[in-house]
């Protein structure tokens, strides 16, 4: 991982929960559950081009490390900053991790 | 079953994240990629997030994590944790970029906030 690589991975990971947090809400709060369809494509799959696509997060090593880290870290530390409950949403984070692992573990049965 | 249902639904959004969206870039390229973020978020959103699944009555759990937890544990029982010990410099600076952008996101929506009130 050099310097400028450095630099590009943070500004990936930094973009991906600033956008969803700025709008993801306000697109299904202006178009109802097609707002999350809009959001999906123009948000994630825009992130992703950006991200993996072109390339702008580098993978140091062996196991890939998705943009989605940034997004479940990033929204999960904007909500505690705005004022949620952090007992109760780190329950919550576990089993999300936990379900993380069975899903990675089932597909490392098949692929 | 409110676990359940956060376990159950992030596993599903990983595994296909996590399997089909690399087809879809490596079959198609930038376009299956952008195609394969618009079907798999959008439907797996709208079972997390919409229909609501993962158990939120905290902070808020976005499905995101499970997904990069997904990908990263794939790699692991597939190559061993050798392969985590390479990665962890990328999520490292993943991480902190991250929660960078989300604090500051709540900052701008405050100034937002203020100047709109």
């Amino acid at each position: 991982m050099t310097f400028q690589a450095g630099i590009a991975t943070f500004a990936g990971a930094f973009i991906f929960p600033f956008l969803i947090r700025l709008c993801w809400g306000k697109m299904v709060e202006s178009w109802g559950a097609i707002g999350g369809w809009v959001a999906a494509g123009f948000i994630v799959g825009t992130m992703w081009t950006f991200n993996h696509g072109v390339g702008a997060i580098t993978q140091s090593g062996g196991a890939w490390i998705d943009m989605a880290w940034a997004a479940g870290i990033g929204l999960f530390a904007a909500s505690i900053f705005s004022g949620d409950d952090f007992g109760k949403g780190i329950v919550n984070y576990i089993f999300a991790i936990i379900g993380g692992i069975l899903g990675g573990f089932i597909l490392s049965c098949f692929l | 079953m409110k676990h359940v249902g956060t376990i159950l639904g992030t596993a599903i959004a990983g595994m296909f994240v996590m399997s089909i969206w690399g087809e879809f870039a490596g079959t198609y390229g930038i376009g299956g990629g952008w195609f394969a973020g618009f079907i798999i978020i959008g439907t797996m959103w709208f079972l997390n997030h919409y229909v609501g699944i993962i158990n939120n009555d905290g902070a808020f759990v976005d499905m995101a994590a499970g997904i990069g937890v997904a990908g990263t544990a794939r790699d692991v029982f597939m190559h061993g944790g050798e392969a985590l010990t390479s990665s962890l410099p990328t999520l490292g600076i993943v991480l902190l970029g991250g929660i960078c952008g989300g604090i500051t996101a709540v900052l701008l929506e405050k100034h937002l906030a203020k100047k709109n009130s």
